[in-house]
């Protein structure tokens, strides 16, 4: 099996905090990979540094086979990036960001305006795509970022939580969009916490808590015999023995006092 | 019935402002403080109006003062809109009014507060400047509650007018440009006081001819025309302001009722109708050049006029570029390489390139992975920005020449001007790179806490590299005005600044270039914090 992401002894502090703590890890290309983790746990900070947007402390990354840090030019070109917490340039309109995204990546403009207009129908945009982006909701800003993002058809898409806040309709859309484009061979890597969403799109999965890797795999190999991902997930990160029932017995039951 | 909504009302917003002060303790001092302040103001300008009796020019100052605050209180509203909550009538939506009770008891509630209590004084003390004779009291006392109300009914139907404006994210964006606009005022009315200072009050008397007859200091100038004995006049001018005040009444009463009977500005319909007008820019963006370069350009321009932060830059800048050569040319003062401020200030928005991208950076950094396109990139962005500054740097110029009149001097400051360009642009280029930092995007602050260090070196820092690096220009400059026959030569220094400035600029986008690419993730980063 092919690695579309190879990652190794990738180390990140900030100050005392350790917030990555030496990754090392094979994603298989031409999966729906998700990287799972409760908040906190290093997940943003993993796919800044393997996107290039942050430099790591130690460790190497390398997409498709060419290093992210030494060969710039070639993996640039293979990714899609939606990262989360960063803004879009907002005060451009829906069409605007995704002629800008891609014409700055190089693509001649009739082209970029054509699969734009595509993405724009697919994801259901086309009604604000005159509207400025800082005026979009929450579940407009990830779908036009997805459609930034896609707008080079990368080999590799790595999205940051790409579903959180979204509304189940919008979801539904950016669910659709992704399942047809690794359907092609193409690789998705993307973070959450919603372990049935994981489970129900992924069939590779990393587990991350507290800046390492507690376990990846297939998603049959990483559930093992938990009844859900949920449950090996609450196991691995070591929280599952947590019980709220006995500190809290005076809670609920109407008797108020 | 009505009287009781004015009541409530006028309660209402009583009780606002004591519940608003009962919040935190700094908040009450804040406004303790601030009131005090006013007062203290309105008691030394009631002085300062009633020392004023008698002068010739009592009435043409006092006409103007009227005037300013008249407009203050039209523009109040749109830069402060939270600064009264009962100036938003769409939270009285669910109640069943009337429009007519609702207008008289707004504008009751509207004379509550520190603002109506200022003008008051400075409007009662105008009256005490200007007044001669019982017959001119009486028209001073009309003329005062009439004046009053006028301002009042203009801040509110400023309001209602824009009130879908205000509480949209576009009337924030335009909160941003307020201090701006205060800045640039207090330019003005500074110019105007040196004025007055160096030629007397009489230098008003044009203006305050035709103000005498705008509403509301109409009804203050109906008082001096009273005390000279034109009576016919004085009313007449009373009129003017009566009718005004029927006429704002009216204008707000249409938009109030409009209002409470439509859906709000959060709902979808208004949100089309913003799109619709979004749709029609993409015209000019044809004239510019194809590929990274183009887009870089177009990218930028857009922001100069969409994004608050970078209008208020730009605004800053011009405005400031322009004022300073020309007022002092205009003064007499002024020397004509004054003219170069215009350079120098538009040649500070290339500075912190990445930091007025904010965050969005990222999506720059994804497509920067060789020096030759952070060369293209950094290039896109000072072309666009010599787009709009070559041909104002020059306007500038010719016009403080022609105010001037000193013609032969024009090339040699056109040459100073492109040469001081080209090195700020190339130092803005370097410390873009160097030293970038965040902008925030909410509020008036341009640097975000903790690198304000970083900002001073950059700008400062690079102003300093600028003129250094200019100096071959200067000395140059300086060398032909002294040399015997230099006069002669100085047209040289037209073509050679403009190709000094060209090189020099070139030069700092090739050494800034290699430093952007190797620093992306720090630069981001830095510009992440706001």
């Amino acid at each position: 099996m092919t690695s579309a992401v190879s990652v190794r002894g990738l180390w990140k502090r900030f100050g005392q905090q350790v917030a990555v703590a030496g990754i090392d890890l094979e994603l298989p290309a031409g999966k729906f990979i998700g990287l799972v983790g409760p908040n906190g746990a290093g997940k943003t900070t993993t796919l800044s540094m393997v996107t290039g947007l942050l430099r790591p402390d130690q460790g190497s990354v390398s997409v498709v086979g060419h290093d992210v840090w030494r060969d710039p030019v070639e993996v640039k070109a293979r990714i899609g990036v939606l990262p989360e917490g960063l803004r879009l340039f907002e005060r451009l309109s829906g069409r605007e960001l995704l002629a800008y995204s891609g014409r700055l990546r190089g693509l001649p403009g009739a082209e970029v305006d054509k699969r734009a207009s595509q993405l724009l129908d697919v994801l259901d945009l086309a009604g604000a795509q005159h509207k400025l982006v800082v005026d979009y909701s929450t579940g407009m800003r990830k779908k036009i970022g997805l459609a930034a993002a896609l707008l080079h058809n990368p080999e590799v898409l790595f999205l940051d939580e790409p579903f959180e806040g979204v509304d189940p309709v919008s979801a539904q859309t950016i669910r659709g969009v992704l399942e047809r484009y690794t359907a092609s061979g193409a690789t998705v890597v993307f973070s959450s916490h919603v372990m049935e969403l994981v489970e129900s799109l992924c069939d590779w999965v990393a587990v991350m808590a507290a800046g390492r890797i507690r376990a990846h795999g297939t998603l049959a190999e990483v559930r093992g015999d938990a009844a859900s991902l949920q449950q090996a997930f609450l196991e691995l990160v070591g929280a599952g023995g947590r019980d709220a029932g006995t500190d809290l017995d005076w809670l609920g039951g109407g008797a108020a006092r | 019935m009505s009287t009781d909504v004015t009541a409530v009302v006028v309660r209402l917003k009583l009780s606002l402002l004591r519940n608003g002060l009962r919040q935190s303790a700094g908040r009450r001092a804040a406004y303790i403080a601030s009131a005090v302040l006013v007062l203290l103001f309105a008691a030394l300008q009631l002085l300062g109006l009633i020392l004023l009796r008698g002068n010739a020019h009592a009435g043409s100052l006092v006409v103007l003062l009227v005037a300013v605050l008249a407009l203050g209180w039209a523009v109040m509203p749109l830069f402060f809109p939270s600064g009264d909550e009962t100036l938003d009538p769409t939270r009285l939506v669910m109640l069943p009014l009337r429009p007519r009770p609702l207008v008289r008891a707004l504008l009751a509630a509207s004379l509550v507060g520190i603002g109506p209590l200022f003008t008051l004084c400075l409007f009662a003390g105008s009256v005490i400047a200007l007044a001669r004779g019982a017959v001119a009291y009486v028209v001073g006392v009309i003329g005062v509650v009439l004046a009053l109300l006028v301002c009042v009914a203009l801040a509110r139907a400023v309001a209602a007018a824009n009130i879908r404006l205000l509480t949209s994210r576009k009337g924030r964006d335009l909160a941003v440009l307020s201090g701006l606009v205060i800045a640039i005022g207090a330019q003005v009315v500074n110019f105007g006081a040196q004025r007055l200072g160096s030629s007397g009050l009489g230098e008003l008397d044009p203006v305050a001819d035709v103000l005498r007859w705008l509403p509301p200091a109409s009804a203050i100038g109906a008082v001096e025309s009273v005390s000279e004995g034109s009576y016919g006049v004085g009313l007449l001018q009373l009129a003017s302001t009566a009718g005004a005040l029927v006429a704002l009444i009216a204008v707000w009463s249409r938009h109030l009722t409009r209002l409470m009977t439509s859906p709000d500005g959060s709902t979808l319909q208004a949100v089309t109708e913003a799109a619709v007008r979004e749709r029609t820019s993409a015209g000019p963006a044809r004239f510019l050049p194809a590929g990274r370069t183009g887009t870089v350009m177009e990218r930028s321009l857009r922001y100069v006029w969409r994004d608050p932060k970078t209008k208020a830059g730009w605004v800053t800048s011009l405005a400031i570029g322009l004022i300073v050569p020309l007022f002092n040319a205009l003064q007499g003062t002024g020397s004509i390489y004054f003219a170069c401020f215009a350079a120098g200030m538009l040649g500070i928005m290339m500075y912190n390139q990445f930091g007025q991208d904010t965050s969005a950076f990222w999506m720059v950094a994804l497509t920067i992975s060789s020096p030759r396109d952070a060369y293209v990139e950094l290039r896109g962005r000072a072309l666009a920005l010599l787009l709009i500054t070559l041909p104002y740097a020059t306007l500038v110029t010719v016009l403080t020449t022609a105010l001037l009149g000193d013609w032969p001097k024009l090339p040699e400051v056109l040459g100073l001007s492109f040469a001081l360009l080209g090195a700020m642009l190339a130092t803005g280029a370097w410390t873009s790179a160097r030293f970038p930092y965040s902008i925030p995007q909410e509020g008036y602050k341009n640097v975000a806490p903790g690198q304000t260090g970083l900002a001073w070196i950059s700008i400062f820092g690079g102003m300093i590299a600028a003129a250094l690096l200019c100096a071959p220009v200067i000395a140059l400059t300086i060398w032909l005005n002294v040399s015997e026959d230099g006069d002669a030569w100085t047209w040289l220094l037209l073509p050679g600044g403009a190709a000094y400035g060209a090189a020099i600029t070139l030069l700092g986008l090739r050494l800034a270039a290699p430093r952007t690419a190797a620093r992306l993730p720090e630069i981001l980063a830095a510009v992440s914090k706001g």
